[in-house]
């Protein structure tokens, strides 16, 4: 994971050794001074100049396969980015299957998109 | 003057992006490119947020 906001990385460095919080944090914190990336993701907000909370997930072929956008005052959920993460590299290794909506954790019933299941997803949730 | 920001959407390709980073883990200056991560056959996830010294 790469946290990315628009502040230099001397201000990055700075926070990360003030803030209790972040004290264990180990993920690379990229900056983005001029907006440029901020802006390619839609994520600049342009009246206040700042990120809006935007989650993308891209494959190691470079393709977003997830995206969030929070508004400043919602936080966001880590496992659920977590879950989402895995999903992607279950459903990668196994392209004929889809997670559905309850799908936690690899082992967890996934779906076969077939024409028996139609009108019978219920069904095929619960085996 | 409402603004149309026009952004990446998903299933969109990725340029091959490069950004100055700190790495806590060096407590030092780096760079992350995404041609690298792709070429190490990684998954990324880029997570905006509004400012440092805020909440996340």
């Amino acid at each position: 994971m790469i946290t990315v906001s628009r502040d230099t990385k001397f201000v990055h460095l700075a926070w990360q050794r003030d803030e209790k919080l972040l004290e264990k944090f180990r993920n690379q914190m990229g900056s983005d001074p001029t907006g440029r990336l901020c802006r390619l993701f839609g994520v600049l907000d342009e009246d206040s100049g700042l990120a809006l909370r935007g989650t993308f997930i891209i494959n190691p072929q470079g393709t977003i396969m997830n995206s969030e956008v929070n508004f400043y005052n919602l936080g966001r959920n880590i496992e659920e980015i977590l879950r989402k993460v895995i999903a992607n590299r279950h459903l990668a290794a196994n392209p004929v299957e889809a997670c559905p909506a309850q799908w936690k954790k690899v082992g967890d019933i996934t779906l076969k998109p077939s024409a028996k299941m139609v009108g019978k997803v219920s069904e095929a949730v619960k085996k | 003057m409402e603004e149309h920001v026009c952004g990446l959407r998903v299933g969109q390709g990725v340029p091959d992006i490069k950004l100055e980073t700190f790495d806590p883990t060096k407590g030092d200056f780096s760079e992350v490119s995404l041609a690298d991560l792709k070429k190490a056959g990684k998954w990324t996830v880029l997570f905006f947020y509004p400012a440092d010294f805020t909440f996340v």
